[in-house]
């Protein structure tokens, strides 16, 4: 490298942002994270209507079904409730009495 | 571990989805990317907005970036694109932007006169030029990473340093002892 160069280079360093900038990066990624929340929101209205019209199409053929399957199912989501809440309960049972006036 | 493996990792990491990765390599080369704009566009803040734009629309095409690609000559590619169509907005109505350039303030606080005489020098270097002195004198690129940058042959990118070198040496008043 030359004098010139040198001169050249030492001129040009004269506009050199610092080399940490935490406002402009800062800047950059809320402007991609803004336009990311953009296009998953799009995402998801787009899936959700897909989907409604979907069971909209779909509902008079799969209604029948579905009132039978629900009506087989009924005991079993019950036992299912019984057993959920049977946990619960004894979950809070077995906590100790201290930790229990404690917490 | 390497600048380039570092980089390469959080490439990896960004392509899946990682905006902490991402995030840590607009750190790693915004002040490259907005000198390279800064030096091409003359205009600080307009240098700065580009920088943006050219960050988000890396963003969006990251997963098209080559394994073992230099970010950095990635990051000016964009870059210089987005300064290429702003050259050609601002084109189609030159008279108000003579207007708007006539009423700016200087873009940079206080310049010695050397560096307005090498501002203005530089303004006056078609635009493919400015950016391969841009890079090759003032960001040390390879003229083959600069040629892969600006998407300019490399014999192009070579003549275009020459020239523009020996073209601010002569504004400046220096002579030209190498090269």
């Amino acid at each position: 490298m030359t004098d010139a160069d040198d001169r050249l280079k030492a001129l040009f360093a004269e506009d050199e942002p610092p080399a940490r900038d935490p406002a402009f990066s800062a800047a950059v990624m809320a402007e991609v994270i803004r336009r990311r929340f953009i296009v998953d929101m799009a995402l998801l209205a787009s899936v959700a209507t897909a989907g409604g019209f979907l069971l909209w199409a779909l509902w008079p053929s799969i209604a029948p079904a579905l009132a039978t399957l629900s009506q087989g199912l009924a005991p079993v989501g019950a036992c299912l409730t019984l057993a959920a809440a049977a946990v619960v309960l004894l979950d809070r049972g077995v906590i100790p009495l201290d930790r229990r006036n404690h917490g | 571990m390497s600048p380039s493996d570092i980089d390469a990792e959080l490439v990896e990491a960004a392509k899946a989805g990682s905006t902490s990765a991402f995030a840590r390599l607009v750190e790693r080369h915004q002040q490259a990317l907005r000198a390279f704009l800064r030096r091409t566009c003359g205009d600080w803040a307009q240098a700065d907005d580009l920088a943006q734009e050219a960050f988000l629309e890396a963003w969006s095409k990251i997963g098209r970036l080559r394994a073992g690609a230099s970010v950095r000559a990635w990051l000016c590619g964009i870059g210089y694109n987005k300064h290429l169509t702003a050259l050609r907005s601002r084109g189609r109505d030159r008279a108000r932007d003579a207007a708007y350039e006539a009423e700016r303030p200087p873009s940079s606080g206080a310049m010695t006169d050397e560096r307005l005489t090498l501002e203005a020098a530089l303004s006056e270097l078609p635009a493919d030029q400015r950016a391969c002195v841009a890079l090759c004198l003032a960001a040390d690129f390879s003229h083959a990473e600069a040629a892969d940058a600006l998407g300019l042959p490399l014999g192009t990118v070579k003549s275009h340093v020459t020239r523009g070198r020996a073209r601010l040496l002569e504004v400046l008043g220096g002579c030209d002892d190498g090269r």
